[in-house]
């Protein structure tokens, strides 16, 4: 018992010792350590690890010190807002594009507004979406770090099985619907179409916003004060999806925003309404897929884009330069190529899609190529300010009650909009 | 309990009146006709009953050896064709689950030592000695069990940070170094033990502290085992604090590597499930080994 | 005269001597134990009661508001809703929960056979961790390829959306609740019903007390200490139910399973709202210890020591 507590006690200093010893970071020696949060999970995480080497080799004044920060995307968040009430935010960290306005509130972020223009940032060489969100307020908080967007990705197995012909690229939501309808079969468990209903709210809302868009809707007001998304082109759009779900019944409702995955993999789910970040998972399980953009209500098919950031942390001059001087060389198009054949990701910049490389993007992750291609459809951005997490919050829950056949798209969308325009109104309003 | 009954130490009883205890209730048993056919009938019960409550770990560990094929198909199937230990290779080739478990038997390991100490010298002198200030630091010491940990978060965090403690296992071991639980579990304990072998020992001479040591130690084993089964399991469960102080993959726990698995767009089954296999089967071994003992951890609470 | 002043002096003395050297080791003993627990709870707890009078967001400084955040409390729906979640998880939990536990303690106290397998099963799911039981229970109740739905389709019931479908969601956290914390129950009474001295019951039986009688004249009031022991215990569990709903349906779908601390984390890290989180983590804090002291004074004035 005796050894066992002193070898205890033994293992506990070690233990201690050891830890203390890792938080350093920052100049010694005159390099200079960056910490970056990558938010990356297993397959993609090697892929930017060996990004970082080749840097680190050609760069001997800066280490960057790669991690990924949280158990995944949604949870590094906490992770990251506890670190700057600590005063420990890392160099750079990979934040949601929804929480940009929010993180650049804390006044621990930068602002490169004035850099971003001289030559050889190629600014204008990133989509107009990651431009916008990466600005909050007009202060630019860091680089893109990755677009997407939604298209319909579909089951062409079960497409055969039900004798319905593919998708056109030129569709219409009333051929969405009907196709939808026509797919869907009770007794084999198969649904038409999927729609999140709880999990990211964020998820609930965005896929919202095209057919709001394409009716000639608007989200909020141009001084982001009032919320217009109830009007006639909102209750219009949402109309759709509550026939689809409560006549049809042609609607799986995702609960989690990440169940449908695993159903349209098995060959339960015909539609899949999602983007470029299930791609490795299709092929992986052998799916016989393709995908086709966004119906459209005449011929405009516009889709929506959820842009993520790099957010620099201002930690010092030193280290800001430094912190630039990485994302600068790591967005450059060759690096950016890199991580794209490696983690299939849709470039980030539209001058990528010229390289001689890209031939190798589309060889690797077979079906990606349309959804670079529609990026061109992702038109208009989503607003980015702080109260936007509670806007979504509220228009999620109005989106779903009418789903669930709670509540009627006139009614719903009306007191969502109301709650928006308290918390949009009241400084620091809680609750909504 | 009311005032009658106190918790008797284990150490207290002699076995073989025990033994003799019981033989005597089930003579008085057997010789009472109605109360013979109660059990038969308890039977009919208990037994749909426990097993309700253990299939879900049993489809736990069926699910860890299914393809995801198998997984994913409706209606589910209930036994995995044959055993695919695709799953276990995923958690343990191409991930850092071995980091992860030995993180998680690390600071397990060290807050049982730790709380062993800690907790019934605290525990101790609560029960035993006099000294100012004892009941107002023991109803502060129970009502730290009412505070929401969501409150306390960010201000833990910033303490840990400023003593150098974040994404160190130093941070997931300092909170477990003592606890109001087993402060209080040892300070019942204590409660009910007899004075007499103490005094002896001060006659003898011997000061507090080898009293304690030399004296009341050895003949609390039972209530240290206990101790320590509990913290283990509390230690090794916890999820929230480490899923907020640890940032880098090789200094997460079991519980919070566990989450990854669950990490977006990861739909494994098979994987997830032989993940959550080896992060329960500690907890159920050290659980049915001192089963015993962690019945009376946490009866001995109540009852002291 | 002088001597007996002496002596008192003397006793007096020796009792202060004694009281000192108490003193000294009293909290040499208790010291550290002390400074770690409530150096780890108090002073977050004030520097968040500061911050339940900002509007901080956790990475500005805020500024003070004074009581805005209390009288913001009133008018929240998310925080009524999440009050009645948590109420309805109680109110679903604590009857069940406590009646069920007393009724198999009651059968295992018949010294029946296989006391310690039934023990064991029981008491499994109390030691699994919340990260392993949100998992295997998102999976058992998953509506399209979860075991249970299987299980109801086979016998002719209509397949269920369980942690999917805002009326039912709420229910099967209770049920998975109920799950883990039940051999807990067990456990506790059982250890209560085999402390009822043997001379009770047959004192009972001599005065010609039937089954039913004995049980509700002899064995509930015995046991009414452990009772609000668990009673309070599960409160202050289900006040804080927090892991299970992270670990499955992160409050959702439609918020219906929103419990208060789960509302609580939202406000501080989802919707950068830490000042008014803290404003209701106060409220909280002061509901439990209000519900915690009146079951605990209710519980004395029964003669109830815990």
């Amino acid at each position: 018992m005796k050894r066992m507590v002193l070898a205890g006690i033994a293992a506990l200093t070690l233990v201690l010792a050891a830890c203390s010893g890792s938080s350093s970071s920052g100049t010694s020696s005159g390099k200079i350590t960056l910490q970056f949060w990558t938010a990356q999970t297993p397959p993609t995480t090697q892929v930017i690890d060996n990004l970082v080497s080749t840097f680190n080799a050609t760069h001997p004044n800066i280490v960057v010190q790669a991690s990924t920060g949280g158990t995944s995307t949604g949870d590094l968040l906490p992770k990251v807002t506890t670190a700057i009430a600590a005063g420990t935010a890392p160099d750079i960290a990979y934040i949601y594009g929804s929480y940009a306005a929010n993180i650049a509130q804390s006044g621990k972020t930068v602002n490169l507004a004035n850099i971003i223009h001289t030559p050889g940032y190629d600014w204008n060489d990133f989509y107009p979406a990651s431009q916008q969100i990466v600005s909050p307020g007009g202060k630019v908080i860091g680089f893109p770090a990755l677009i997407d967007n939604l298209s319909v990705i579909y089951n062409k197995k079960l497409f055969a099985a039900a004798g319905v012909p593919d998708p056109s690229p030129n569709w219409t939501w009333d051929q969405f619907r009907a196709t939808a309808k026509k797919l869907t079969n009770p007794a084999k468990h198969i649904f038409g179409v999927n729609y999140p209903i709880g999990g990211d709210l964020l998820d609930t809302s965005w896929r919202f916003f095209p057919g709001l868009w394409q009716r000639g809707g608007q989200i909020l007001s141009a001084n982001h004060k009032q919320a217009l998304f109830n009007s006639q082109a909102g209750v219009a759009n949402l109309t759709l999806w509550q026939q689809m779900s409560t006549v049809d019944h042609s609607v799986y409702l995702d609960p989690t925003a990440t169940n449908a995955e695993p159903l349209f993999t098995s060959g339960h789910l015909a539609m899949f309404v999602s983007g470029p970040w299930e791609v490795p998972v299709l092929n992986q399980a052998k799916v016989d897929w393709a995908d086709v953009p966004l119906p459209a209500v005449t011929t405009n098919h516009q889709t929506v884009s959820g842009p993520d950031n790099w957010v620099i942390f201002n930690n010092g001059p030193a280290r800001v330069k430094a912190s630039i001087t990485f994302l600068e060389w790591l967005e450059a198009p060759q690096q950016e190529l890199t991580w794209s054949i490696g983690s299939g990701s849709l470039p980030l910049r539209p001058s990528i899609l010229k390289l001689p490389g890209y031939q190798e993007f589309l060889k690797k992750w077979p079906g990606i190529g349309p959804m670079a291609a529609n990026l061109m459809n992702a038109r208009e951005a989503m607003p980015t300010l702080p109260q936007w997490p509670r806007v979504v919050n509220a228009l999620g829950n109005g989106i779903a009650s009418v789903l669930l056949g709670r509540a009627t798209p006139r009614a719903a969308l009306d007191q969502a909009a109301q709650q928006a325009d308290t918390i949009l109104n009241v400084p620091g309003a809680p609750g909504g | 309990m009311t005032a009658q009954q106190t918790l008797r130490p284990v150490s207290e009883v002699d076995p073989a009146l025990h033994r003799a205890r019981i033989e005597e209730a089930e003579q008085r048993m057997r010789r009472r006709g109605w109360r013979r056919h109660l059990p038969q009938r308890g039977h009919l019960v208990l037994l749909p009953l426990s097993i309700i409550m253990v299939l879900p770990f049993v489809w736990m560990i069926l699910t860890s050896f299914m393809t995801d094929t198998e997984v994913n198909s409706i209606p589910p199937s209930l036994w995995p064709h044959h055993l695919y230990t695709g799953g276990y290779s995923t958690v343990l080739a191409s991930s850092d689950f071995p980091y992860w478990f030995l993180n998680s038997l690390i600071v397990s390991g060290a807050a049982v030592l730790a709380q062993l100490v800690l907790c019934s010298l605290a525990g101790y002198a609560f029960a035993r000695i006099q000294f100012r200030g004892s009941t107002v630091m023991l109803i502060l010491l129970l009502a730290t069990a009412l505070i929401p940990f969501q409150l306390t978060v960010i201000p833990t965090f910033v303490i840990f940070h400023d003593i150098g403690l974040i994404n160190t296992l130093g941070a997931l071991i300092v909170p477990q170094l003592t606890s109001a639980l087993g402060i209080y579990l040892m300070y019942s304990f204590f409660q009910s033990f007899p004075r007499e072998l103490e005094e002896a020992g001060r006659i003898d001479g011997c000061g507090r502290l080898q009293v304690f040591w030399k004296i009341v130690l050895p003949l609390a084993r039972p209530a240290l085992a206990a101790l320590g089964i509990i913290t283990f399991i509390y230690a090794w469960n916890d999820l929230f604090w480490p899923l907020i102080a640890i940032t880098s993959s090789r200094t997460f726990t079991v519980q919070v590597g566990l989450t990854t698995f669950q990490g977006e767009h990861i739909t494994h089954w098979s994987a997830i499930m032989a993940g959550t296999t080896l992060t329960t089967v500690p907890v159920l071994l050290v659980f049915l080994v001192g089963q015993r003992r962690f019945v009376q951890a946490i009866t001995g609470a109540v009852k002291g | 005269m002088a001597t007996t002043l002496d002596e008192a002096t003397i006793a007096r003395d020796a009792n202060r001597r004694i009281r000192r050297s108490g003193n000294i080791a009293g909290w040499a003993f208790a010291g550290p134990s002390v400074f770690i627990v409530l150096g780890l709870s108090f002073i977050p707890m004030i520097w968040a009661a500061y911050l339940s009078f900002t509007d901080s967001n956790l990475i500005s400084a805020g500024h003070f508001i004074g009581f805005a955040n209390y009288a913001a409390l009133a008018k929240d729906p998310m925080l009524r809703q999440a009050f009645t979640n948590t109420l309805l998880l109680a109110v679903m939990y604590l009857p069940v929960g406590l009646a069920a536990g007393l009724g198999v303690a009651i059968l295992l106290n018949q010294k029946i056979k296989l006391i310690g397998f039934y023990r064991t099963c029981f008491l499994v799911p109390f030691v699994a961790s919340a990260a392993a039981e949100g998992i295997l229970f998102g999976f058992i109740f998953d509506p399209n390829f979860g075991i249970v739905n299987s299980a109801f389709q086979a016998v002719g019931l209509p397949r269920q959306g369980f942690l999917e479908d805002p009326s039912e969601a709420l229910v099967v956290l209770a049920i998975v609740y109920f799950w883990t914390q039940f051999g807990f129950n067990i456990v506790i009474y059982l250890a209560a019903l085999q402390d009822i001295p043997e001379e009770v019951l047959e004192a009972a039986s001599i005065d010609g007390a039937g089954k039913w009688a004995k049980f509700w004249h002899v064995i509930v009031p015995t046991l009414r200490p452990v009772t609000v022991f668990l009673l309070v215990w599960s409160l202050i569990d289900v006040f804080q139910f927090f892991d299970l709903v992270y670990t499955t349906t992160r409050g959702g779908p439609l918020n219906s399973t929103l419990t208060l601390v789960y509302y609580i984390w939202e406000l501080a890290f989802n919707f950068f709202t830490a000042g008014y989180g803290a404003a209701v983590a106060y409220v909280l804090f002061f509901t439990s210890l209000i519900v915690t002291v009146a079951a605990l004074t209710y519980g004395r004035r029964r003669r109830v020591t815990l």
